[in-house]
């Protein structure tokens, strides 16, 4: 033991507040356990701190400057000058008063917080290294615990997070200036959006892609939306083409250097290099093996339909129970853990999980695509509303894209959507809700919805599946 | 709302036709204006066609693999839809929509209940399939241990109901079988499924997109299944039938009337056959004749006397077809597209200019010494220097100073056109073939810029992403055999050029110097000329010039 080793019990021990951690200890707490909270950085995790929420407030205020100045068929002329260090600012008032609520919420509901590095001693012991020299550390012994320590960005060899001028999506979150050149590396969901982001900023992006295409896990009718729409934008792609190190360039910014698969070597001139090409579970320092609970080759803590490990009394939610890496795949998660902790009939039992995407127009998905209705054995029946003929959306200026509602044919239920288009991270909502529900096609066709709206699309796909669309042509 | 006719576009300078690779619509989908609808491959390039129109597809008139003339329709739209609630547009397909699937389809699909029967019941396994209950009910059927994939839904489609949840549960009481152990699909159905009338459900049908075949037939559809191809189809003997000419002229060539070929199809209340449908029928067994007519009294509503003749035409082409003969094992490649571009092009350009070939080799000892120096500089500006950029540069040399290599016979006018511009074309192996892309302006160009250049038109090459303008303009070309392997070779020129440099590999060779071999680098190089223009003389010339500049490289300093 350690000197200042002091040791206290718990019935829940959580460690890792994000999205996952925090919501898996507030329902503990309600369910009256006495619940621990262990964080060792900031309250909200990578979410609210690192990701989600930042990287909203800069797609928020890069769309502002960018629409404002790209408005003259709406009569609205002006030139935007963009305070990166002030927007930086504002970004980080947010987060600081959603961390400050998570922290806040937490307390309310009795949770006992500590701030510190949590690691296992044995099944029912961890040690918490409080922050900072000379803070002692703690031995807790806990009943059960919850391991919601989450995921960081893959580093990439040749490409040092350290380097002032390599940006993982922390640092680009961060920026106190926009870069003349960005290169990005990955043409996932993160660096799409941040594509996105420092193009409409101003940067020359550089997009480089180790596949033929961008976005991975889409259709290819919702990719070439997005696609086009980034390279409108300005943005270079480069598919087929993996980065293989950085050198300094004559004009003092930098080179990037790719490698095709063939051996064919490029290199684009940047300022900074962004390196999106994954996340990977934290679960180094934590000594998952004193407690008997493993990894699998990736990394990731497995987990069944009640997030339990392989040792029953410690559970496992968000990234680093694997995918998929959502932070609302995270709080469910954190829910059931909590609820089947208390003894309640809780289970991952959820039929879809939704995605977005917030990429130039979005991209808003759950479920079965009509593929993989198909091959689940389904007959899908496939409906579709484009945004050109929404009125509402031409009243945003935005009409690209599409609401697809896939469905089974032969009961109606709804099985999957597709949407891509403006505010498709809210639309797709519904959808989510109507395949939770076992709605059936005509169910959400039979529901009214405002006019005019974007949400009428997801109303008259259905329609259309049932070859009764107003505004569309049936098919 | 009027229906637009499309026209094969001129995709590219001079082309007069193109092959349609691949739609990459179909009739129905939604198209916006310059939204690709088809790929068609054209001299040298793949292109793709966008359409000129907002609207709907109606028709597509070519199959793919077909040449196409530019200027025939290929395509036609629906447009004129503008959205936003004003517009009329109930058009629609006019089909009537049996809403019979409102009432109760019973048989819970996709609730694939693993069939994990855990001994103790209290903690039922979540079902790894769809499950089209509320989260509320599937709660409770944890609550209570029951299965819910076993749960008879009483909501439209067998939707679950926490009611549905309680009553299995009480009824589990009574039986003491063990339950859910049975899978969904083989549970017998307390009720008679309601099965949806076969009008209405078939109505239904053709007014959504459906995959034909795979449905999960009750067994009322069965008969009308079998004219979806599988089992020996009967001639089906329609008064008329819609099909594109494309599937018509494939009918012609296997000797189907169209009116016989089965369909499941419909356009405008038309039977709609395509180009599959009529193969499909065209290869069924020649049993299909008795077997078949049989079957097609089960499924068409109203059964037409069948005319022996034409079923045995149908008999007869697949008799004829290949997939009777005896087996080969020879491979069939069609000539077309940019293979047939490359092959006519060779042919005029070999049987017009009378070739000679002109062979050399250079010793390079200072030109590999001048690239070794140069190509660190070259990296730091993001540059692969190759040998190219300073055989480019030789080559302009010599073209200033021999014009006639650099040059374009006019037949008719009687006249030799001598080029202003130094427009080297360099030729690029691609999977699709060979592609002759252009650098412009040799002359006004740094060794740098031409090798970033080269290798940016190279690699689009390969990509298939040169516009034609890109392979447009050359006034002397280079090909570069030697980088896959080899020293001499007679290159066929570039036509209406007059010159070709072809390209061996640099490498030691024995050469003579101070009356003993020594090994040293060498180029060897092959130039054809076409000698209506150029004597050999000329060509021998304008070798020397090349390759002084490349034994002396500072001598391009000069130009």
């Amino acid at each position: 033991m350690v000197v200042g080793d002091i040791a206290t019990g718990t019935e829940v021990l959580v460690i890792g507040a994000g999205p996952g951690g925090y919501v898996a200890a507030i329902r503990a707490a309600q369910e009256g356990l006495d619940t621990t909270l262990v964080e060792k950085d900031a309250y909200g995790g990578a979410c609210l701190n690192r990701g989600c929420i930042p990287s909203k407030a800069l797609i928020t205020g890069s769309g502002l400057a960018h629409e404002a100045g790209n408005a003259e068929s709406m009569g609205i002329h002006a030139d935007p000058a963009v305070d990166m260090g002030k927007m930086v600012e504002w970004k980080d008032g947010v987060v600081d008063r959603l961390t400050g609520g998570v922290e806040k919420l937490c307390k309310a509901n009795g949770v006992n917080l500590i701030e510190g590095t949590a690691s296992f001693a044995d099944a029912h012991t961890a040690r918490v290294a409080h922050g900072g020299e000379g803070q002692g550390s703690e031995s807790i012994e806990f009943e059960h615990a919850i391991v919601a320590t989450g995921s960081r960005p893959i580093q990439i060899p040749g490409f040092d997070f350290a380097e002032d001028h390599v940006w993982s999506s922390a640092e680009a979150l961060d920026a106190k200036t926009v870069p003349d050149r960005l290169g990005i590396v990955g043409g996932g969901y993160i660096g799409m959006e941040l594509a996105t982001t420092y193009a409409k900023l101003g940067s020359d992006v550089t997009v480089v892609e180790m596949l033929d295409d961008i976005l991975d896990p889409y259709e290819d009718d919702v990719k070439r939306i997005v696609r086009k729409r980034a390279e409108e934008l300005g943005v270079e792609f480069h598919f087929g083409e993996g980065a293989s190190e950085w050198s300094e360039g004559a004009d003092g910014g930098y080179l990037l250097h790719t490698e095709t698969e063939d051996g064919d070597e490029s290199t684009y001139g940047v300022d900074k290099v962004l390196v999106a090409v994954g996340r990977r579970p934290v679960t180094d320092g934590l000594d998952l093996e004193q407690a008997g609970v493993e990894t699998d080759d990736r990394g990731f803590i497995e987990t069944d339909d009640r997030t339990r490990t392989a040792v029953d009394h410690v559970h496992a939610v968000g990234d680093v129970a694997g995918d998929p890496m959502l932070a609302h795949a995270a709080s469910k998660e954190g829910i059931v853990a909590a609820e089947v902790i208390a003894g309640e009939p809780a289970a991952l039992d959820q039929q879809a999980i939704p995605a977005a995407v917030f990429t130039d127009p979005e991209i808003g998905t759950v479920g079965l695509t009509e593929d993989e209705a198909e091959a689940e054995g389904f007959d899908p029946v496939v409906g579709e509303m484009p945004f050109n003929a929404s009125g509402r959306a031409m009243t945003t200026g935005h009409t690209e894209g599409f609401v697809r509602l896939v469905a089974d044919d032969e009961t109606g239920f709804v099985l999957g959507a597709q949407i891509v288009g403006p505010e498709a991270s809210e639309l797709i909502a519904e959808a989510a809700l109507a395949i939770e529900m076992g709605a059936t096609l005509e169910d959400v066709a039979a529901t009214v919805h405002t006019h005019p709206t974007l949400a009428e699309a997801v109303m008259e796909a259905a329609e259309n599946a049932r070859g009764q669309a107003i505004h569309t042509l049936n098919r | 709302m009027p229906v637009k006719e499309f026209k094969l576009p001129d995709v590219g300078e001079g082309v007069a036709e193109g092959e349609l690779v691949t739609w990459l619509v179909a009739p129905g989908d939604r198209v916006e204006e310059d939204q690709a609808v088809a790929e068609v491959e054209t001299d040298k390039a793949l292109v793709e066609v966008p359409s000129r129109y907002d609207g709907t597809v109606e028709e597509l008139f070519v199959e793919e693999g077909e040449i196409v003339p530019v200027g025939d329709v290929i395509i036609s739209f629906r447009v004129g839809e503008d959205g936003d609630g004003g517009g009329t547009e109930g058009e629609a397909t006019g089909e009537p929509t049996g809403d019979s699937d409102a009432g109760a389809t019973e048989s819970a699909t996709g609730a694939s209940a693993e069939a994990e029967s855990e001994a103790d019941a209290e903690e039922p396994a979540t079902p790894s399939g769809r499950t089209f209950a509320p989260p509320s009910a599937r709660r409770l059927a944890r609550e209570l241990g029951v299965d819910i994939a076993a749960v008879d839904g009483s909501g439209p489609g067998g939707r679950i109901s926490e009611a549905d949840v309680r009553a299995h549960a009480e009824d589990d009481g009574d039986s003491d079988d063990g339950p859910s152990v049975k899978s969904a699909s083989d549970a017998p159905d307390p009720k008679p499924a309601p099965t949806p009338t076969d009008s209405g459900s078939s109505g239904r049908k053709s007014a959504v997109k459906k995959r034909g075949g795979s449905g999960a037939g009750s067994g009322s559809e069965a008969a009308a299944t079998a004219s979806t191809g599988a089992a020996a189809p009967g001639p089906a003997g329609r008064e008329t039938t819609l099909a594109t000419p494309a599937t018509r002229k494939v009918a012609r060539e296997l000797g189907v009337d169209i009116d016989d070929v089965p369909t499941d199809e419909t356009r405008d209340g038309e039977a709609f056959v395509t180009g599959e449908d009529v193969r499909a029928y065209a290869e069924a067994p020649e049993s299909a004749g008795e077997a078949a007519e049989a079957s097609a009294d089960a499924s068409a509503p109203e059964p037409k006397s069948v005319d022996v003749s034409t079923s045995a035409d149908a008999a007869g082409a697949t008799g004829a077809s290949p997939a009777s003969e005896s087996v080969s094992t020879d491979e069939t490649v069609p000539y077309r597209g940019v293979r047939r571009t490359i092959g006519k092009q060779m042919e005029r350009s070999k049987y017009t200019a009378p070739h000679v070939t002109h062979h050399d080799t250079v010793a390079v000892d200072a030109l590999v010494e001048a690239r070794e120096e140069l190509k660190p500089r070259a990296e730091e500006q993001g540059v692969n220097l190759t040998y190219m950029p300073f055989v480019m540069k030789a080559i302009v040399a010599g073209l200033k100073e021999y014009p006639s290599l650099n040059s374009e016979l006019r037949e008719d006018e009687e006249e030799i056109v001598l080029k202003g511009d130094y427009n080297l074309g360099i030729a690029v192996a691609t999977d699709a073939g060979l592609m002759v892309p252009v650098v412009e302006n040799v002359d006004e160009k740094g060794l740098f810029e031409l090798a970033e250049e080269v290798r940016d038109l190279a690699s689009r090459a390969r990509e298939r992403e040169l516009k034609p303008a890109e392979m447009k303009g050359g006034t002397f070309s280079i090909t570069n055999f030697g980088a896959i392997g080899g020293e001499y070779a007679t290159p066929i020129i570039n036509y209406p050029e007059t010159a070709i440099l072809g390209l061996g590999a640099i490498e030691e060779r024995p050469v003579a110097r101070d009356g003993e071999v020594v090994a040293a680098p060498t180029l060897p190089l092959s130039l054809s000329i076409d000698h209506r223009v150029i004597d050999g003389a000329v060509a021998a010339e304008f070798a020397n010039t090349v390759m002084e500049h490349l034994e002396h490289p500072l001598l391009l300093l000069t130009h």
